[in-house]
Protein backbone atom coordinates (compact mmCIF):
# COMPACT_ATOMS: atom_id res chain seq x y z
CA UNK A 1 0.00 0.00 0.00
CA UNK A 2 1.62 3.22 -1.15
CA UNK A 3 1.50 6.51 0.69
CA UNK A 4 -1.09 7.75 -1.77
CA UNK A 5 -3.32 4.84 -0.83
CA UNK A 6 -2.98 5.53 2.90
CA UNK A 7 -4.10 9.10 2.26
CA UNK A 8 -6.96 7.82 0.11
CA UNK A 9 -8.16 5.60 2.95
CA UNK A 10 -8.16 8.59 5.28
CA UNK A 11 -9.88 10.79 2.68
CA UNK A 12 -12.63 8.19 2.23
CA UNK A 13 -13.10 8.09 5.99
CA UNK A 14 -13.50 11.87 6.08
CA UNK A 15 -15.94 11.63 3.19
CA UNK A 16 -17.97 9.19 5.29
CA UNK A 17 -18.18 11.75 8.08
CA UNK A 18 -15.11 10.86 10.17
CA UNK A 19 -13.60 14.19 11.25
CA UNK A 20 -10.90 12.43 13.26
CA UNK A 21 -9.41 11.03 10.06
CA UNK A 22 -8.87 14.60 8.90
CA UNK A 23 -6.91 15.31 12.10
CA UNK A 24 -4.52 12.53 11.08
CA UNK A 25 -4.03 14.14 7.69
CA UNK A 26 -3.37 17.49 9.37
CA UNK A 27 -0.78 15.90 11.68
CA UNK A 28 0.89 14.37 8.68
CA UNK A 29 0.96 17.34 6.31
CA UNK A 30 1.00 20.46 8.49
CA UNK A 31 4.76 21.04 8.29
CA UNK A 32 5.02 20.31 4.58
CA UNK A 33 2.11 22.61 3.83
CA UNK A 34 3.41 25.26 6.24
CA UNK A 35 6.79 25.14 4.59
CA UNK A 36 5.20 25.63 1.17
CA UNK A 37 3.00 28.52 2.30
CA UNK A 38 5.92 30.28 3.99
CA UNK A 39 7.38 30.78 0.54
CA UNK A 40 4.46 33.08 -0.23
CA UNK A 41 3.55 34.52 3.16
CA UNK A 42 6.72 35.66 4.85
CA UNK A 43 5.34 36.58 8.24
CA UNK A 44 5.35 33.37 10.33
CA UNK A 45 2.20 34.17 12.29
CA UNK A 46 0.35 34.97 9.07
CA UNK A 47 1.76 31.85 7.44
CA UNK A 48 0.38 29.74 10.27
CA UNK A 49 -3.04 31.34 9.89
CA UNK A 50 -2.99 30.77 6.15
CA UNK A 51 -1.96 27.15 6.70
CA UNK A 52 -4.92 26.66 9.00
CA UNK A 53 -7.21 28.34 6.46
CA UNK A 54 -5.89 26.05 3.74
CA UNK A 55 -6.70 22.97 5.83
CA UNK A 56 -10.22 24.22 6.54
CA UNK A 57 -10.76 24.93 2.84
CA UNK A 58 -9.47 21.47 2.01
CA UNK A 59 -11.86 19.94 4.53
CA UNK A 60 -14.81 21.79 3.02
CA UNK A 61 -13.78 20.77 -0.49
CA UNK A 62 -13.14 17.12 0.35
CA UNK A 63 -16.58 15.86 -0.75
CA UNK A 64 -15.58 16.90 -4.26
CA UNK A 65 -12.16 15.26 -4.14
CA UNK A 66 -12.34 12.33 -6.54
CA UNK A 67 -8.86 10.92 -6.10
CA UNK A 68 -7.77 11.70 -9.68
CA UNK A 69 -4.58 13.19 -8.26
CA UNK A 70 -2.73 12.41 -5.05
CA UNK A 71 -4.24 14.02 -1.96
CA UNK A 72 -1.05 15.94 -1.15
CA UNK A 73 -0.87 17.42 -4.66
CA UNK A 74 -4.47 18.55 -4.30
CA UNK A 75 -3.79 19.91 -0.80
CA UNK A 76 -0.68 21.80 -1.91
CA UNK A 77 -2.66 23.39 -4.73
CA UNK A 78 -5.24 24.61 -2.22
CA UNK A 79 -2.39 25.89 -0.05
CA UNK A 80 -0.85 27.87 -2.91
CA UNK A 81 -4.20 29.38 -3.91
CA UNK A 82 -5.01 30.26 -0.31
CA UNK A 83 -1.64 31.97 0.11
CA UNK A 84 -2.01 33.92 -3.13
CA UNK A 85 -5.54 35.00 -2.23
CA UNK A 86 -4.33 36.07 1.19
CA UNK A 87 -1.67 38.27 -0.36
CA UNK A 88 -4.10 39.75 -2.88
CA UNK A 89 -6.64 40.47 -0.15
CA UNK A 90 -3.92 42.36 1.69
CA UNK A 91 -2.95 44.20 -1.49
CA UNK A 92 0.35 42.43 -1.73
CA UNK A 93 1.62 40.70 -4.82
CA UNK A 94 2.36 37.02 -4.65
CA UNK A 95 5.97 36.25 -5.58
CA UNK A 96 6.18 35.65 -9.29
CA UNK A 97 9.92 35.61 -9.78
CA UNK A 98 10.15 31.91 -8.95
CA UNK A 99 7.41 30.04 -10.78
CA UNK A 100 6.17 27.33 -8.53
CA UNK A 101 3.34 24.85 -8.53
CA UNK A 102 2.03 22.01 -6.41
CA UNK A 103 3.89 19.28 -8.28
CA UNK A 104 7.21 21.09 -7.92
CA UNK A 105 6.63 21.54 -4.22
CA UNK A 106 6.92 17.78 -3.74
CA UNK A 107 10.53 17.82 -4.82
CA UNK A 108 11.49 21.24 -3.55
CA UNK A 109 14.59 20.81 -1.46
CA UNK A 110 16.49 24.06 -1.62
CA UNK A 111 16.21 25.34 1.93
CA UNK A 112 18.33 28.33 1.04
CA UNK A 113 15.49 29.76 -1.01
CA UNK A 114 13.11 29.62 1.90
CA UNK A 115 12.50 32.89 3.56
CA UNK A 116 11.60 32.07 7.11
CA UNK A 117 11.30 34.48 9.94
CA UNK A 118 10.38 32.88 13.19
CA UNK A 119 9.67 34.20 16.63
CA UNK A 120 12.49 33.59 19.12
CA UNK A 121 10.34 31.12 21.05
CA UNK A 122 9.40 29.10 18.02
CA UNK A 123 12.91 29.20 16.73
CA UNK A 124 14.26 27.88 20.00
CA UNK A 125 11.68 25.14 20.16
CA UNK A 126 12.31 24.15 16.55
CA UNK A 127 16.00 23.95 17.24
CA UNK A 128 15.45 21.84 20.34
CA UNK A 129 13.22 19.38 18.50
CA UNK A 130 15.70 19.02 15.67
CA UNK A 131 18.61 18.69 18.09
CA UNK A 132 16.87 15.97 20.10
CA UNK A 133 15.99 14.06 16.93
CA UNK A 134 19.51 14.31 15.55
CA UNK A 135 21.18 13.43 18.87
CA UNK A 136 18.83 10.47 19.38
CA UNK A 137 19.59 9.25 15.90
CA UNK A 138 23.31 9.37 16.54
CA UNK A 139 22.91 7.39 19.76
CA UNK A 140 21.09 4.56 18.02
CA UNK A 141 22.86 1.31 17.21
CA UNK A 142 24.15 1.26 13.66
CA UNK A 143 21.52 -1.15 12.31
CA UNK A 144 18.62 0.89 13.70
CA UNK A 145 20.09 4.19 12.52
CA UNK A 146 20.67 2.86 9.02
CA UNK A 147 17.17 1.42 8.76
CA UNK A 148 15.51 4.68 9.85
CA UNK A 149 17.73 6.82 7.64
CA UNK A 150 17.11 4.67 4.58
CA UNK A 151 13.40 4.90 5.20
CA UNK A 152 12.92 8.55 6.19
CA UNK A 153 15.62 10.30 4.22
CA UNK A 154 16.19 8.02 1.25
CA UNK A 155 12.55 6.99 1.03
CA UNK A 156 13.26 3.30 0.42
CA UNK A 157 10.57 0.66 0.90
CA UNK A 158 10.98 -2.10 3.48
CA UNK A 159 11.76 -4.54 0.68
CA UNK A 160 14.52 -2.31 -0.66
CA UNK A 161 15.95 -1.74 2.81
CA UNK A 162 15.92 -5.50 3.43
CA UNK A 163 17.91 -5.94 0.24
CA UNK A 164 20.41 -3.21 1.17
CA UNK A 165 20.85 -4.44 4.75
CA UNK A 166 20.69 -8.10 3.78
CA UNK A 167 18.05 -9.06 6.33
CA UNK A 168 14.39 -10.16 6.32
CA UNK A 169 11.61 -7.60 5.86
CA UNK A 170 10.28 -8.41 9.34
CA UNK A 171 13.63 -7.35 10.78
CA UNK A 172 13.49 -4.07 8.86
CA UNK A 173 10.02 -3.41 10.20
CA UNK A 174 11.20 -4.08 13.74
CA UNK A 175 14.36 -1.97 13.41
CA UNK A 176 12.51 1.04 12.03
CA UNK A 177 9.92 0.85 14.77
CA UNK A 178 12.55 0.54 17.51
CA UNK A 179 14.49 3.45 16.06
CA UNK A 180 11.40 5.66 15.91
CA UNK A 181 10.39 4.70 19.40
CA UNK A 182 13.85 5.44 20.79
CA UNK A 183 13.78 8.92 19.26
CA UNK A 184 10.17 9.46 20.37
CA UNK A 185 11.07 8.54 23.94
CA UNK A 186 13.52 11.43 24.01
CA UNK A 187 11.09 13.80 22.32
CA UNK A 188 8.06 13.21 24.51
CA UNK A 189 9.38 15.06 27.60
CA UNK A 190 10.22 18.06 25.44
CA UNK A 191 6.79 18.07 23.81
CA UNK A 192 5.11 17.66 27.20
CA UNK A 193 6.77 20.83 28.49
CA UNK A 194 5.27 22.88 25.67
CA UNK A 195 1.68 21.74 26.04
CA UNK A 196 0.38 25.25 25.47
CA UNK A 197 2.25 25.30 22.19
CA UNK A 198 1.78 21.74 21.04
CA UNK A 199 4.14 20.17 18.57
CA UNK B 1 -0.22 -0.63 18.46
CA UNK B 2 2.85 1.59 18.01
CA UNK B 3 4.62 -0.90 15.79
CA UNK B 4 1.54 -1.12 13.55
CA UNK B 5 1.39 2.68 13.36
CA UNK B 6 5.03 2.74 12.32
CA UNK B 7 4.39 0.16 9.61
CA UNK B 8 1.19 1.91 8.51
CA UNK B 9 2.85 5.26 7.91
CA UNK B 10 5.44 3.46 5.77
CA UNK B 11 2.71 1.88 3.67
CA UNK B 12 3.51 -1.63 4.85
CA UNK B 13 0.06 -2.75 5.97
CA UNK B 14 -2.76 -4.23 3.90
CA UNK B 15 -5.94 -2.22 3.41
CA UNK B 16 -7.98 -4.17 5.96
CA UNK B 17 -5.20 -3.93 8.57
CA UNK B 18 -4.94 -0.19 7.94
CA UNK B 19 -8.69 0.28 8.32
CA UNK B 20 -8.69 -1.65 11.60
CA UNK B 21 -5.76 0.40 12.87
CA UNK B 22 -7.41 3.70 11.95
CA UNK B 23 -10.41 2.57 13.98
CA UNK B 24 -8.07 1.92 16.89
CA UNK B 25 -6.29 5.26 16.55
CA UNK B 26 -9.65 7.00 16.50
CA UNK B 27 -10.47 5.59 19.92
CA UNK B 28 -7.03 6.08 21.45
CA UNK B 29 -5.68 9.61 21.92
CA UNK B 30 -2.22 8.28 22.77
CA UNK B 31 -2.11 6.41 19.49
CA UNK B 32 -2.99 9.64 17.69
CA UNK B 33 -0.11 11.31 19.50
CA UNK B 34 2.24 8.49 18.44
CA UNK B 35 1.16 9.03 14.83
CA UNK B 36 1.91 12.76 15.19
CA UNK B 37 5.32 12.23 16.85
CA UNK B 38 6.49 9.67 14.30
CA UNK B 39 5.61 12.12 11.53
CA UNK B 40 7.39 14.91 13.39
CA UNK B 41 10.53 12.73 13.55
CA UNK B 42 10.38 12.13 9.80
CA UNK B 43 9.89 15.83 9.07
CA UNK B 44 12.73 16.80 11.46
CA UNK B 45 15.05 14.47 9.57
CA UNK B 46 13.95 15.57 6.10
CA UNK B 47 13.37 19.30 6.58
CA UNK B 48 15.04 20.36 9.82
CA UNK B 49 14.89 23.99 8.71
CA UNK B 50 11.12 24.05 8.91
CA UNK B 51 9.79 22.58 12.12
CA UNK B 52 7.09 24.71 13.61
CA UNK B 53 4.64 24.27 16.46
CA UNK B 54 1.74 21.89 16.06
CA UNK B 55 -1.18 23.40 14.17
CA UNK B 56 -3.37 20.33 14.39
CA UNK B 57 -4.96 21.35 17.71
CA UNK B 58 -5.92 24.73 16.32
CA UNK B 59 -7.21 23.28 13.07
CA UNK B 60 -9.17 20.70 15.05
CA UNK B 61 -10.64 23.46 17.20
CA UNK B 62 -11.75 25.39 14.14
CA UNK B 63 -13.24 22.27 12.68
CA UNK B 64 -15.63 21.99 15.60
CA UNK B 65 -17.68 24.67 13.84
CA UNK B 66 -17.55 22.90 10.50
CA UNK B 67 -20.40 20.64 9.46
CA UNK B 68 -19.58 16.99 8.94
CA UNK B 69 -18.77 16.47 5.28
CA UNK B 70 -20.36 13.57 3.51
CA UNK B 71 -19.65 12.36 0.02
CA UNK B 72 -20.98 9.54 -2.15
CA UNK B 73 -19.44 6.17 -1.41
CA UNK B 74 -15.87 5.80 -2.52
CA UNK B 75 -15.81 5.81 -6.26
CA UNK B 76 -12.78 3.64 -6.58
CA UNK B 77 -14.30 0.60 -4.93
CA UNK B 78 -17.69 1.18 -6.54
CA UNK B 79 -16.09 1.49 -9.95
CA UNK B 80 -14.08 -1.68 -9.34
CA UNK B 81 -17.21 -3.62 -8.41
CA UNK B 82 -19.05 -2.26 -11.43
CA UNK B 83 -16.22 -3.34 -13.73
CA UNK B 84 -16.22 -6.84 -12.27
CA UNK B 85 -20.01 -7.09 -12.64
CA UNK B 86 -19.88 -5.87 -16.25
CA UNK B 87 -17.10 -8.33 -17.10
CA UNK B 88 -19.06 -11.20 -15.57
CA UNK B 89 -22.23 -10.17 -17.41
CA UNK B 90 -20.34 -9.91 -20.72
CA UNK B 91 -18.87 -13.38 -20.20
CA UNK B 92 -22.31 -14.84 -19.47
CA UNK B 93 -23.78 -13.24 -22.57
CA UNK B 94 -20.91 -14.58 -24.69
CA UNK B 95 -21.39 -18.10 -23.33
CA UNK B 96 -25.15 -17.87 -23.92
CA UNK B 97 -24.69 -16.73 -27.53
CA UNK B 98 -22.20 -19.48 -28.31
CA UNK B 99 -24.48 -22.07 -26.71
CA UNK B 100 -27.47 -20.83 -28.68
CA UNK B 101 -25.53 -20.90 -31.94
CA UNK B 102 -24.33 -24.42 -31.34
CA UNK B 103 -27.90 -25.54 -30.75
CA UNK B 104 -28.91 -24.26 -34.19
CA UNK B 105 -27.14 -27.24 -35.76
CA UNK B 106 -29.16 -30.35 -34.99
CA UNK B 107 -27.24 -32.68 -32.72
CA UNK B 108 -27.25 -35.61 -35.19
CA UNK B 109 -25.78 -33.56 -38.05
CA UNK B 110 -22.48 -32.83 -36.45
CA UNK B 111 -21.33 -36.47 -36.18
CA UNK B 112 -22.44 -37.09 -39.78
CA UNK B 113 -20.44 -34.16 -41.02
CA UNK B 114 -17.47 -35.26 -39.07
CA UNK B 115 -17.62 -38.67 -40.69
CA UNK B 116 -18.42 -37.58 -44.23
CA UNK B 117 -16.24 -34.58 -44.78
CA UNK B 118 -12.94 -36.45 -45.00
CA UNK B 119 -14.45 -38.76 -47.64
CA UNK B 120 -15.69 -35.81 -49.70
CA UNK B 121 -12.46 -33.95 -49.84
CA UNK B 122 -10.50 -36.34 -52.07
CA UNK B 123 -13.52 -36.70 -54.37
CA UNK B 124 -13.86 -32.95 -54.78
CA UNK B 125 -10.22 -32.73 -55.71
CA UNK B 126 -10.82 -34.97 -58.73
CA UNK B 127 -13.89 -33.11 -60.01
CA UNK B 128 -13.31 -31.22 -63.24
CA UNK B 129 -14.90 -27.81 -63.95
CA UNK B 130 -17.05 -29.34 -66.66
CA UNK B 131 -18.82 -31.38 -63.99
CA UNK B 132 -20.33 -28.28 -62.40
CA UNK B 133 -23.53 -28.31 -64.43
CA UNK B 134 -24.11 -31.90 -63.43
CA UNK B 135 -23.48 -31.15 -59.77
CA UNK B 136 -25.76 -28.10 -59.82
CA UNK B 137 -28.58 -30.13 -61.31
CA UNK B 138 -28.24 -32.91 -58.77
CA UNK B 139 -27.07 -31.08 -55.71
CA UNK B 140 -30.21 -32.02 -53.78
CA UNK B 141 -28.94 -35.59 -53.86
CA UNK B 142 -25.64 -34.52 -52.45
CA UNK B 143 -24.96 -35.58 -48.85
CA UNK B 144 -24.39 -31.95 -48.03
CA UNK B 145 -28.06 -31.21 -48.63
CA UNK B 146 -28.65 -32.42 -45.09
CA UNK B 147 -26.96 -29.27 -43.88
CA UNK B 148 -29.13 -26.42 -42.78
CA UNK B 149 -29.32 -22.99 -44.33
CA UNK B 150 -27.00 -21.97 -47.15
CA UNK B 151 -24.16 -24.28 -46.20
CA UNK B 152 -25.02 -26.67 -49.03
CA UNK B 153 -23.89 -24.05 -51.56
CA UNK B 154 -20.48 -23.53 -50.09
CA UNK B 155 -18.84 -26.23 -52.21
CA UNK B 156 -20.44 -24.98 -55.43
CA UNK B 157 -19.32 -21.43 -54.83
CA UNK B 158 -15.78 -22.55 -54.18
CA UNK B 159 -15.53 -23.95 -57.76
CA UNK B 160 -16.18 -20.67 -59.61
CA UNK B 161 -12.58 -19.45 -59.64
CA UNK B 162 -11.40 -22.67 -61.26
CA UNK B 163 -14.05 -22.33 -63.99
CA UNK B 164 -12.51 -19.06 -65.15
Amino acid sequence: MAEKEIDQLLVERVQRGDKHAFDLLVSKYQRKLGRLISRFVRDPAEAEDVTQDAFIKAYRALPGFRGDSAFYTWLYRIGINTAKNHLLANKRRPPTSTPFDAEESESFEDAGLLHEVSTPENELMSKQVVDVVQASLQQLPEDLRSALTLREIEGLSYEEIASVMNCPIGTVRSRIFRAREAVAENLRPLLETSKGNRW
Amino acid sequence: MRQEISALMDGELFDDEAEALFDGVRRDQDAHQDWAIYHLIGDALRQPEHIHCDLSARVSERMQDEPVVMAPRARASTQRLRNIALSAAASLVAVAVVSWMSLQISPEVAPQLAMKQPALSPASARIQPKSNDYLMAHHEFSPSSEMNGGASYIRTVSYYPEEK
